[in-house]
């Protein structure tokens, strides 16, 4: 090999030449991933329309029951299901993620479209606000108010909301090898989806996620314990938002 | 000659001292007992015929060997301490030949008369004489046994008993054996108790028949164990450690002192083993003694009696495996001093009871038969019992075998069932059972079984203990109890969770995940009232609907059906009610008031539910059998759908007017096998008299029931004064009873439509929570059972 050390000029128009193939194939890989991926996003975009269509004329399949008749073990599984699927950010190299990518807030006059999982402040029966799980059914553009339903309690409960009471959830994950800057740090004061439950409330990021499969660590708000926070628990991107409120208490 | 520590490991160490070889005289005769529960016998025997021998003597003769143990009493300086013979026997010559000395014989070492020696005996009474004879013999049976003895420890205590007897021969005194050693009993609870209670605690569930030979096998274990020769230190210490030796060299002694040495040497107050020693020493011996147990009824099984051959080759082997489980596990119950028997059975184990009170309470699956076909495999479900802080093995899946026990007449062939059960069990079928896991009927435990099944989740009995040093991971584990009963039952005061989590007599079902708790059910088993409350329940908030509580509760209730408790009680809050419903418990309580009161805690705002436990259902498991049996009958009709696959044209009869036909009349019915409900044609009794037996024992049967007593008789006006107000229809068990000798109730339907109107008359007049109304409801289901067994309604 040492001999090698000077290259010929052929040899190095070959290289170049290899190199250049390589690379056309590498961005060929590419984009027949991502093509895939739009493929995959496409997909899921058709199924989520035919639900919504099947559920606005009342069918059911068995894979996709009513809420109503689920048990809530079965919902809290669906939930998972839906926060392990959320497709993960693969960015153009230079590109910084778009908003509803991980913490990426959505831009100020987004509208979340029908069947869009948010985060929704409603008036509890106690009178007390809440941060509930919801879906959007319809937004009215003169009112600039949403109708949302209670993932929980769907039919029964229909909320209709002004745009500063709803948070739409991340629609992609983001990627922390890549674009940790898409993710909360630790400390920040999110909303959470409190395990098991199908209710945001306040937390402190405790660790966030290291690979784009890990959840966040958080530290639930909670008064029953001495130092006034539950000990870390996972959540995952999907079900993290942003707090825009600042500690009141 | 072979190391004799070696050479008694590889045999029983049966009357070793003894069959070491003939003596002189004190040769043993008996030393082949016959007897394997009574090893010990024959040299106690040998010893007694000859004290009967020695006490048969003439009084001279009885003074002569007296004086042989006595100190001269001739003056104060003789410090002669026995008389001896100044014509010594020779070896050749038996004692019983011998010629009595005469009193004014010398001793040959201190020259004073053998009358010197004995002068305290004079004015002494023939029974003392004969007491101070006794001792003679066992010490000269001691100073063989010393003679003999190649143990240098128990040579030792051979050699200090021989010289107390000696003394108190002397003294004329009472021996008692004095030193470090303590005096009995050395532990509580005792061996046999403990042993009792291990047969209450494992074999009480089963059969009373099953129970008594469990308990036959635990009095001969015990028998054995009294007449047992231990094995001496130096050979303990061969496989031991040197702590545990230690402690097993004092056990050791002080079984020689009261109990083996006074087996055969009658003055020495004699203790029984099992009595005396506790846990320790059978933890020192157990293993050892079960192998030459085992081992010696093996080679003497053709010796042994044929109805007792089964049960020892067979029961007895499994017997000592479980209770060596509960000997060296951490935590048995069985040796806490506060072990409670199980409701009333532990009266009832010497004799032949039929049931526990427990299931005569009028359940209907608690009959005879149900607790004869558990007790069949009684003993392998219960062996499968984990120690209490180990890990639960995984309860198997119904069996074919156990399907076969209870199946019923008229069922499908098991052949046909087994086929079926092939196809639903084969992957390559696409049917797996555990498919639909995500689907909306998934059952709800589904998850926590496989996780349970995968080693994600354990669950473990643990509770506190005062009489031994818990282990450090069961006190976190409490703790971590304490902790999510205290975050998820805010409403409870800390202080208060932790008295009863940390409470021995209560126990906590935990379930650990990565090592931590994340739920529990703390309860109170009160075996002899036959129910079990259950305290606290709880899972961590982040770990909730995710089907824990119903696989924890279904646990709990496997591990009470083991423990022969059927009932459970708890005080349920509002919040509470909804989980414990869908556990299986009502607001109906079948419990008699008198059984829990007093005993359970009792919370103000609480509502008081029960649970029934069936002993052959196997909860954990139950919702995946009747998904399996789902698919089995699914499976069914497929099959027969493509045996008689047929599309017949419709019916036209009722465009021509036809406004009903017989259902068995329509084209194709019949072929699938339908038959019109055969009972409701035949039970339609023709005969007067066979309603009117049927009614009359209904009517008996329904007046016996314990909720009968407020419709015995009709409600009288001082009481309730509106009553006749507001009920237009009154009626009542007595007018009933009167109407039925009256030939009244002509038909069924006459006499149902009476019994449901006292029902309703009920309910009409008194509100739903009361007492009455709760009456009514369970005499309602009571005789709508009833009246569904005689095949008066069908539903």
């Amino acid at each position: 090999m040492q001999t090698e050390n000077k290259t010929s000029p052929y040899y190095r128009t070959k290289l170049r030449g290899l190199y250049t193939t390589a690379k056309a194939d590498a961005e060929a890989e590419c984009s027949i991933l991502r093509r895939a991926l739009d493929k995959i996003a496409e997909i899921k975009s058709l199924l989520e329309e035919r639900r919504i269509a099947a559920r606005m004329a009342g069918v059911y399949s068995d894979n996709d029951p009513p809420r109503k008749t689920m048990r809530r073990g079965v919902l809290m599984t669906l939930l998972q299901q839906s926060a392990m699927t959320l497709p993960l950010w693969i960015g153009k190299p230079g590109e910084s993620p778009p908003p509803l990518c991980g913490a990426i807030p959505a831009s100020s006059d987004y509208v979340a479209k029908q069947g869009d999982k948010v985060a929704a402040r409603v008036k509890a029966v106690d009178g007390d606000e809440q941060w509930i799980l919801a879906e959007v059914v319809s937004y009215n553009h003169s009112t600039n108010k949403y109708e949302v339903d209670d993932i929980d309690e769907e039919g029964k409960e229909r909320h209709t909301l002004s745009r500063r009471r709803i948070i739409p959830l991340p629609q992609w994950e983001a990627n922390p090898e890549t674009d940790p800057e898409a993710l909360f740090s630790k400390d920040q004061l999110v909303l959470a989806l409190y395990p098991q439950t199908t209710c945001f409330y306040r937390a402190l990021i405790h660790t966030p996620p290291h690979r784009p499969q890990d959840d966040y660590s958080v530290l639930f708000e909670d008064t029953s314990y001495a130092d006034g926070y539950s000990p870390p628990l996972n959540v995952a991107q999907r079900y993290v938002v942003a707090c825009k409120e600042n500690k009141k208490k | 000659m072979a190391d004799p520590a070696a050479q008694s490991s590889a045999q029983p160490r049966l009357q070793q001292a003894q069959s070491s070889g003939p003596t002189g005289s004190n040769s043993n005769p008996g030393a082949g007992s016959s007897d394997p529960a009574r090893p010990g016998l024959s040299q106690q025997q040998w010893s007694s015929q000859k004290k009967a021998q020695v006490r048969s003597f003439p009084r001279a003769k009885k003074l002569e060997k007296l004086g042989v143990f006595s100190s001269c009493k001739a003056n104060d300086a003789c410090k002669c301490n026995g008389w001896k013979n100044p014509n010594p026997p020779t070896a050749a010559r038996m004692e019983l030949q011998q010629q009595a000395a005469s009193l004014t014989e010398t001793c040959r070492s201190c020259g004073h008369s053998l009358a010197e020696h004995v002068s305290h005996l004079e004015n002494v009474s023939e029974e003392e004489i004969n007491r101070l004879l006794g001792m003679v013999v066992d010490v000269e049976n001691l100073f063989m046994s010393v003679h003999k003895e190649e143990d240098t420890d128990t040579k030792q205590v051979y050699f200090y008993l021989f010289k107390l007897l000696r003394k108190c021969i002397l003294q004329m005194g009472k021996p008692v054996v004095e030193g470090s050693l303590g005096s009995p009993p050395f532990e509580k609870p005792n061996i046999e108790q403990g042993v009792l209670n291990f047969v209450q605690y494992k074999f009480s569930h089963l059969a009373p028949k099953e129970r008594q030979t469990m308990y036959e096998l635990s009095k001969m274990f015990l028998l054995c164990l009294n007449y047992w020769k231990l094995e001496t230190p130096s050979q303990f210490r061969q496989r031991a450690q040197k702590e545990d030796a230690a402690a097993y060299k004092v056990d050791y002694t002080r079984w020689l002192c009261y109990c083996h040495v006074p087996q055969s040497n009658d003055s020495l107050p004699r203790y029984e083993t099992c009595q005396v020693f506790g846990r320790s020493l059978l933890k020192s011996i157990f293993t050892v003694t079960r192998r030459q147990l085992l081992e010696k009824f093996r080679v003497e099984k053709d010796k042994l009696p044929p109805e007792k051959r089964t049960l020892i080759l067979t029961h007895f082997p499994k017997f000592l495996s479980m209770l060596e489980e509960e000997i060296y596990g951490e935590n048995s119950p069985i040796w806490e001093a506060d072990f409670t028997m199980p409701a009333s059975e532990g009266t009832q184990l010497g004799h032949q009871t039929v049931l526990s009170p427990v299931s005569i309470s009028g359940s209907p699956h608690s009959k005879g038969s149900s607790a004869s076909a558990l007790g069949v495999t009684g003993l392998d479900v219960a062996s499968s019992e984990p120690t209490i802080g180990e890990k639960r093995k995984l309860p198997e899946a119904l069996t074919l075998e156990d399907a076969k026990r209870i199946r019923v007449m008229g069922d499908i062939p098991m052949e046909l069932v087994n086929e079926v059960m092939k196809t639903i069990t084969d992957p390559a079928a696409m049917l797996g059972p555990e498919t639909s896991l995500l689907s909306a009927n998934a059952a709800r435990d589904e998850t926590a079984r496989l996780e349970e099944r995968r080693g994600i989740i354990e669950f473990h009995v643990i509770g506190n203990s005062l009489s031994q040093k818990s282990n450090k991971k069961i006190l976190m584990w409490l703790v971590g109890l304490q902790n999510v009963f205290s975050h998820q039952l805010p409403r409870m005061p800390k202080e208060y969770i932790t008295r009863l989590v940390f409470d021995p007599k209560h126990k906590t079902l935990a379930l650990i995940k990565d090592g931590r708790v994340i739920g529990g059910i703390c309860f109170r088993m009160f075996p002899t009232q036959g129910f079990t409350e259950i305290v606290f329940c709880a899972v961590t908030s982040n770990e909730q609907v995710k089907g824990y509580g119903t696989h924890l509760m279904n646990h709990l209730k496997e591990y009470h059906i083991k423990h022969g408790i059927l009932y459970f009680l708890t005080y349920a809050d509002e919040y509470a009610i909804g989980y414990f419903k869908k556990q299986g418990f009502s607001k109906d309580i079948k419990v008699p008031k008198s059984r829990y009161l007093g005993y359970i805690k009792d919370y103000e705002g609480a509502t008081l539910m029960e649970c029934e436990l069936n002993p052959r259902i196997p909860y954990t498991e139950l919702s995946h059998i009747i998904k399996r049996q789902k698919e089995i009958i699914k499976k069914l009709i497929e099959r027969k759908q493509n045996q008689i696959r047929k599309v017949y044209p419709g019916l036209t009869c009722f465009k021509e007017g036809v406004r009903q036909i017989p259902v068995e009349s329509i084209p194709g019915i019949r072929e699938t096998g339908w038959k019109p409900s055969a009972k409701e044609k035949s039970k339609e009794l023709k005969d007067p008299d066979l309603l009117y037996n049927m009614l009359k024992n209904l009517l008996a049967q329904i007046k016996t029931h314990p909720d009968a007593w407020p419709f015995m008789e009709p409600v009288k006006k001082s009481e309730a004064p509106d009553y006749y107000e507001v009920i237009r229809f009154p009626i009542d068990l007595k007018t009933m009873t009167e109407r039925l000798k009256n030939r009244y109730y002509v038909t069924k339907k006459l006499f149902i439509a009476d019994l449901q109107r006292v029902i309703t008359n009920c309910r009409e007049y008194n509100p739903p929570d009361s007492e009455y109304c709760k009456s009514a409801n369970t005499l309602e289901k009571f005789f709508y059972f009833k009246l569904k067994e005689a095949g008066l309604i069908d539903k």
